[in-house]
């Protein structure tokens, strides 16, 4: 990207320049200890994903025998639940469906709000039937956020039916809008560069500027948006599946978890519900880290 | 004045959008509803006839448009968990989740402003980075798992504050019912004891929303006050040596419309937050109806939550765009 400035000399060669790219990430990283956090914080989530169910010390979905409630102790790190299941072995097994969903659903979510994006934003402001689009999509973005989030996202999953897949779909759903607009507002600025009237003169269709040679310079804002929307991705799904509508109930999963052990938070067994909301808070924590860097490194100009 | 009614007029098309997409949104139920009143083994002229009664033998747009005559009579039908018309359940339930959205609201302004302020003119030292850091963990932190600590905490352990029971503790009889706010009512009436167990009881599910919540108006506010302290006006306000209150209270005279903004999406996101607080605290309000309709596959109260929360939406919207009027001389 930082190739593109004319008023610098071209760069001699274009591997040169990706090096030079990488460098600049590693130094900034080295500079921010909040980054690096974030960054450690969503390699170790999205290994767990992968790993988590196979490396707990005890099964995730089946009781021990044994007196349930258990406070953590060295066998059993977090403690165990009401139905004497391992707290610790589930809550390392969890990012393996939450990080399901929220990966599935923001990446639909990207894609499509990106898409409607480039068209409503190449397109406003013109003529004829993609103007009408570009106006249509605005509107309806208007009227879906028109809703609160997670009484909308409770309604999709009501009348849907609980699940996994009602999930990702209600959740893709729902930030689409949010892609959209960002895609938009870096459409509106990209759209006005000079090389984009070149494209025309050469004879380009306007579909084809639009996604071939629009698209890909206004993807940053957008793919900085990714890590923030996963965190916020995971903290829906765990809500949903706190009150019942998400993720049904043996499965590993950080809301369900806590609501198994909402009861027992009054009578004093702590553990039960305060391991899976605390490493639940620290992974979102991590993505939200990681999207305040990227937006910095990608966007030097516009930092705090 | 032209605004004003221009912007008024946008409300009637919006709530039809909306309840297109409610309309919409119900007909992804799976099934067919007919049969959940003729039962499984019904003849074929029976599920006929009763989907003739039901309207749903006519085509989808006549359809939609039976369903706005009766949502404009105020019909949302029958509850099927509760067996009582939809709306006699809202109207039971809303003066709890407006109690608890009313006092989130207040304190979150009452803090988060002066904070954001402060933070915005002096922007180093332990407040700041405190503010840093409560900002990064706040928007993190799941309200629900908060509220069960806090709970934990203030009510097994310490015995401060009274536990999840509601929003009156059951041995004290409600207050007369004037607006439903509880505190309100127990002030009106001079009911002490009531007045002092609806407060307590609100202690925690409000500390919890202003603590999870309240980053979004401390955030704005700060932002919006940097901007303005960096702005011309208050530029030249300083070389013309006009003292520093002075300068400060201009820079937040202009800085009020975000602020503003941000007390309508703050408002907005409570309706959704205050869900999850509503079943921790078995609070008994919108939130919490709208959670059992969904587990009990209740969809005529679902609906109407859905339809109720958008039109809420658009109303605290239309309050915020009035403020600015208000406040704003140039919007004429």
């Amino acid at each position: 990207m930082s190739s593109d400035n004319p008023s610098l000399p071209a760069t001699p060669l274009p591997r040169v320049g990706q090096q030079t790219a990488w460098r600049d990430f590693l130094s900034f990283t080295r500079q921010r200890g909040g980054f690096q956090l974030g960054l450690a914080i969503v390699a170790l989530s999205l290994g767990l994903a992968v790993f988590g169910p196979h490396i707990g010390p005890y099964p995730t979905e089946t009781a021990l025998p044994g007196m349930p409630l258990q406070p953590p102790s060295w066998r059993h790190w977090m403690g165990t639940d009401v139905s004497n299941m391992d707290i610790f072995s589930r809550v390392i097994a969890a990012p393996r469906i939450d990080l399901t969903i929220a990966l599935v659903s923001t990446a639909i979510a990207f894609a499509g709000g990106v898409a409607l994006g480039v068209i409503s934003g190449f397109f406003g402001g013109g003529r004829g039937v993609p103007k009408l689009l570009s106006e249509g999509i605005m509107r309806a973005a208007d009227i879906i956020q028109a809703f609160p989030v997670f009484i909308f996202a409770l309604a999709l999953v009501g009348f849907r039916g609980p699940g996994t897949e009602n999930v990702i779909a209600a959740l893709a759903f729902l930030n689409i809008p949010y892609f959209l607009r960002i895609t938009r507002g870096a459409v509106l600025q990209v759209r006005e560069r000079p090389f984009v009237e070149a494209q025309r003169c050469a004879g380009n269709s306007e579909w084809r500027i639009a996604f071939v040679h629009v698209m890909p310079n206004a993807l940053t804002p957008p793919l900085a948006n990714i890590s923030p929307t996963i965190g916020f991705s995971i903290l829906l799904t765990s809500g949903l599946s706190f009150v019942g509508a998400g993720v049904p109930v043996p499965t590993p999963e950080w809301g369900s978890m806590i609501a198994i052990g909402a009861p027992n938070m009054m009578t004093g067994q702590w553990w039960t519900a305060l391991f899976p909301g605390l490493v639940l808070g620290i992974v979102i924590l991590g993505y939200a880290l990681v999207g305040d860097g990227l937006k910095e490194f990608l966007d030097p100009v516009n930092k705090r | 004045m032209k605004y004003a009614s221009r912007r008024l007029a946008l409300l009637p098309v919006q709530l039809l959008l909306v309840s297109l997409i409610v309309f919409v949104l119900v007909r992804q139920m799976p099934g067919d509803p007919t049969f959940l009143y003729t039962g499984p083994f019904a003849t074929t002229e029976r599920v006929a006839e009763v989907r003739k009664q039901l309207g749903l033998d006519e085509p989808t747009y006549v359809q939609y448009v039976r369903y706005l005559e009766r949502i404009a009579y105020g019909d949302f039908g029958l509850s099927m968990r509760t067996s009582q018309p939809v709306v006699a359940d809202l109207r039971q339930r809303l003066p709890a989740t407006m109690e608890l959205i009313l006092y989130a609201v207040v304190f979150s302004v009452l803090i988060g402003v002066p904070l954001g302020v402060y933070t915005a003119i002096r922007s180093k030292g332990a407040l700041n980075r405190g503010v840093f850091v409560y900002g990064m963990t706040s928007g993190a932190l799941p309200d629900f798992w908060f509220a069960l600590v806090a709970i934990f905490i203030f009510f097994y352990k310490l015995h401060w504050l009274p536990g999840p029971i509601g929003r009156i503790d059951l041995l004290i009889s409600k207050p007369q019912n004037i607006s439903g706010l509880y505190t309100v009512d127990a002030l009106l009436t001079g009911n002490w004891p009531a007045l002092a167990s609806a407060s307590g009881q609100l202690v925690l599910p409000v500390a919890t929303l202003v603590f999870i919540y309240m980053s979004l108006v401390l955030k704005n506010t700060r932002s919006a006050m940097e901007d303005m302290l960096r702005s011309e006006f208050v530029t030249y306000a300083r070389a013309a040596g006009l003292p520093r209150l002075m300068q400060w209270r201009y820079a937040l005279r202009n800085a009020m419309p975000p602020i503003i903004t941000v007390t309508g999406i703050l408002t907005w996101f409570l309706l959704g937050g205050a869900v999850l607080v509503e079943t921790v605290f078995a609070w008994g309000g919108l939130g919490q109806y709208a959670v059992q309709s969904v587990v009990n596959s209740d969809y005529a109260a679902l609906q109407a939550v859905v339809l109720f929360s958008a039109v809420f939406t658009m109303v605290i919207f239309l309050l915020v765009d009035l403020a600015y009027f208000l406040i704003d001389p140039r919007i004429k």
